[in-house]
């Protein structure tokens, strides 16, 4: 390892250690970085929703723009409060109320509430939050960040200005990871970066996170390695699955699914994504991977309103065992 | 109540349970036993709570008695303990805790409350006998761990009939034999209600015939959780499948897991299984529906498609054989990591305080990383210690073994 110890012994998670600091810094997500660059100038910000996928930039987003607003002092001005940690109405009567609805001191006439994984909030605390955003407006702005936007009540959503937040794309998720890796002095290959990106899927924060594990095991990080790390959640154990449900083993395959999700805490999301991406390199007959592809987009749909992610994934094996039993039949 | 035995000998039925708790009882002469505490299951009225107070009776032994929900204080709790702490009481005899209706202890409210009295089983100096209709329970596991399991079943309608005949001897009613034995029947095995019943319909006379009884309606009986499952499995159409609902006696989502876990074994045609399952997706998309609107009317479909979209997806499964039922897996699972769960949310929290991230994110999506981090890399780990400024023990959770996590204290000195 080229690092020395003394650095070494300074080490954070990487993903903190590169999060951007100013708006300036984010190379991604453009459109919406001029926007938010926009409010910094006329020093005003509306009420926002910043909505998409997990690590694709909004709570850093938001962090950013409140720095750019602020300066070096931002702290005082904002207040960051966790949804799925803090989701009651309580906190929404006492916390929220109390800091929405004091005087700023300073230039700026308003301070910040940034609510993290606000589609967690419960609808009532939606429904309180939505008197205290309209009293409140002269003293506290808020951003609302979320997975679903969806899952946000319509009267708020109304009021805020949408933000839509996407995956990023190959190039500027390579960009990111390979500047990293350049900065801590480790060998990344091209394909382990590949590799990265498949398990990962454009999610930053896990992709550096993968990183920063994979470089723990002190050898140049290739595909092998990345595959070992992300463990269970690797393409390798989807495609075991479908395999064990299209050849007619449901109980197995619904265990395999329970065990990535609860024994290695692989988002639903990214597993149907997996399962959309092998069907397609699957042999089976070409007419069968669109309409398997179809019951796919059926069920991650579901996932969205759905109240539990094995129920879920579990009706979309259930529907590959049927397919392979039709296909035996055929 | 009258006719309520006051010795063992005179309890109908569920000898060999008896037996069981004699015996435990009697281990206490010898020093404190293993388990502390038995726990009594089985349905109502068939003389789980009689067995006990006609058991210290016998052994004129100290007779504590108290309903477990009373136990939702901290105040109630410490008076528990420390009756709970000593064996002999000041005047000389032995004691004996009751803690009735478990299953009492309802909602998320009272999950303290099994906790505590776990809590004071584990360290026991005194018998202590806990009863309750539901031993599945999921809220029970933990404390089941604890606990002398003692099943009583239903007593045979032959066992029931001996008991009424005792009664209309001693109350010198003339009977015939076809109304005691409607009322045995009808009863189920409950011999509460067989004797509540028969006292009602015997009031004030001297005899008793078939037709003074017949008209006794058939009492709901909450049936047996298997009971349920099958209806639903099973049912023919949708109103029986339906009507499962009503005769279970655990909330709708833990009905859903034993059905979502079932399932498979028993609509084994993969056209069934699929339409099953969709079925069930279904319901959880209303389930969801239901969370983010709050609106709980939404809860007939839930029903609708767990109950009758299940039950109507059987086209093709041949049915063959007895299959058993079983516990729902993920349950356990559940409870099983609970305590792996609270150490990855603790460590969520200390990310939480460097990170801009969820504590409950935290625990799922960084520790897994941490933990690989752990095993491979001691100067990494080191630093990520200091940063996190994390505690001896989420160090030896996420060095998954003690050399390594002694390796990693050393060289934060």
């Amino acid at each position: 390892m080229a690092i020395k110890e003394t650095f070494r012994l300074s080490f954070e998670m990487w993903a903190e250690k590169y999060r951007p600091k100013t708006l300036g810094d984010i190379v991604d997500q453009k459109e919406i970085v001029e926007r938010l660059k926009s409010f910094v100038k006329s020093r005003n910000v509306p009420h926002c929703i910043f909505a998409g996928p997990p690590g694709t930039g909004k709570t850093t987003a938001a962090l950013c723009l409140t720095r750019d607003l602020y300066g070096g002092v931002y702290r005082e001005h904002i207040m960051e409060l966790n949804a799925s940690d803090e989701r009651g109405i309580d906190v929404v009567r006492d916390t929220v109320k109390t800091f929405a609805r004091m005087k700023s001191i300073g230039e700026i006439p308003f301070k910040v509430m940034i609510l993290d994984e606000a589609d967690n909030m419960t609808s009532d605390a939606q429904q309180a939050l939505r008197r205290t955003m309209e009293r409140y407006t002269e003293t506290c702005r808020f951003i609302m960040c979320a997975n679903y936007s969806g899952k946000i009540i319509e009267p708020i959503q109304s009021r805020c200005a949408p933000f839509r937040f996407s995956h990023l794309p190959k190039e500027e998720h390579d960009h990111y990871l390979n500047e990293i890796a350049e900065k801590e002095g480790m060998k990344l290959s091209g394909e382990g970066l590949e590799a990265i990106f498949e398990v990962c899927g454009g999610d930053l924060r896990r992709a550096i996170n993968t990183l920063q594990a994979s470089a723990s095991l002190g050898k140049p990080v290739d595909a092998k390695v990345v595959y070992s790390i992300t463990g269970k959640a690797s393409p390798a154990d989807v495609r075991k699955m479908i395999k064990i449900a299209m050849e007619g083993d449901f109980i197995e395959a619904r265990k395999q699914l329970r065990d990535m999700i609860q024994k290695y805490g692989v988002a639903g999301s990214d597993i149907i994504r997996q399962i959309h991406t092998e069907i397609f390199r699957a042999e089976i007959p070409e007419p069968w991977k669109i309409r398997l592809a179809g019951i796919a987009g059926e069920i991650d749909f579901r996932l969205v309103e759905g109240a539990d992610e094995e129920v879920q994934l579990s009706a979309l094996l259930a529907r590959l065992v049927e397919a392979g039993s039709d296909l035996k039949s055929a | 109540m009258k006719h309520k035995p006051t010795s063992l000998a005179e309890v109908v039925g569920n000898k060999e349970a008896i037996q069981v708790l004699v015996s435990w009882i009697k281990s206490w002469e010898s020093g404190v036993p293993k388990k502390r505490a038995a726990f009594l299951y089985g349905p109502p009225g068939i003389g789980k709570t009689v067995s006990v107070e006609a058991l210290t009776n016998d052994l004129k032994m100290e007779f504590v008695e108290k309903n477990a929900s009373d136990y939702r204080t901290e105040e109630a709790i410490n008076h528990f303990a420390g009756l709970a702490s000593q064996y002999g009481s000041l005047f000389g005899g032995k004691r004996i805790i009751l803690l009735d209706e478990l299953d009492g202890l309802t909602g998320t409210s009272d999950r303290g409350g099994v906790k505590a009295i776990t809590d004071v089983v584990k360290t026991a100096q005194c018998p202590i006998v806990l009863i309750s209709n539901a031993a599945y329970d999921v809220r029970f596991l933990n404390l089941r761990n604890y606990c002398l399991l003692v099943e009583f079943k239903k007593p045979s309608t032959t066992d029931v009939m001996k008991h009424l005949k005792r009664i209309c001897y001693s109350e010198g009613i003339d009977v015939d034999e076809s109304a005691l034995k409607f009322i045995a029947q009808r009863s189920e095995g409950d011999v509460r209600s067989a004797v509540n019943d028969f006292q009602a319909l015997a009031q004030g006379k001297k005899k008793l015939t078939y037709e003074d009884v017949s008209w006794l309606a058939y009492r709901d009986r909450q049936e047996s959780i298997f009971n349920v499952v099958r209806m639903i499995l099973y049912g023919k159409t949708c109103a029986s499948a339906k009507q499962a609902v009503n005769m279970a006696d655990i909330d709708t989502d833990m009905l859903f897991e034993w059905i979502y876990e079932n399932v498979p074994e028993h609509l084994t045609d993969p056209h069934d299984l699929a339409n099953a399952m969709d079925a069930l997706s279904m319901g959880d998309v209303y389930r969801g529906r239901i969370r983010t609107s709050q609106d709980w009317s939404f809860m007939r479909y839930v029903i609708d498609y767990m109950t009758a979209g299940v039950a109507m997806s059987r086209q093709n499964t041949k049915t063959h054989g007895w299959i058993p039922f079983k516990f729902p897996q993920r349950i356990q699972m559940l409870s099983r990591s609970k305590a792996d769960r609270a150490m990855r949310l603790s460590i969520g929290q200390k990310i939480k305080r460097k990170s801009h991230i969820s504590a409950f994110r935290a625990s799922r999506e960084v520790v897994p990383y941490l933990k690989i981090i752990f095993r491979n890399d001691v100067n990494m780990a080191v630093g990520l210690v200091r940063w996190l400024d994390l505690d001896p023990e989420m160090v030896a959770y996420l060095a998954e073994g003690e050399e390594k996590a002694e390796e990693i204290v050393k060289m934060l000195d």
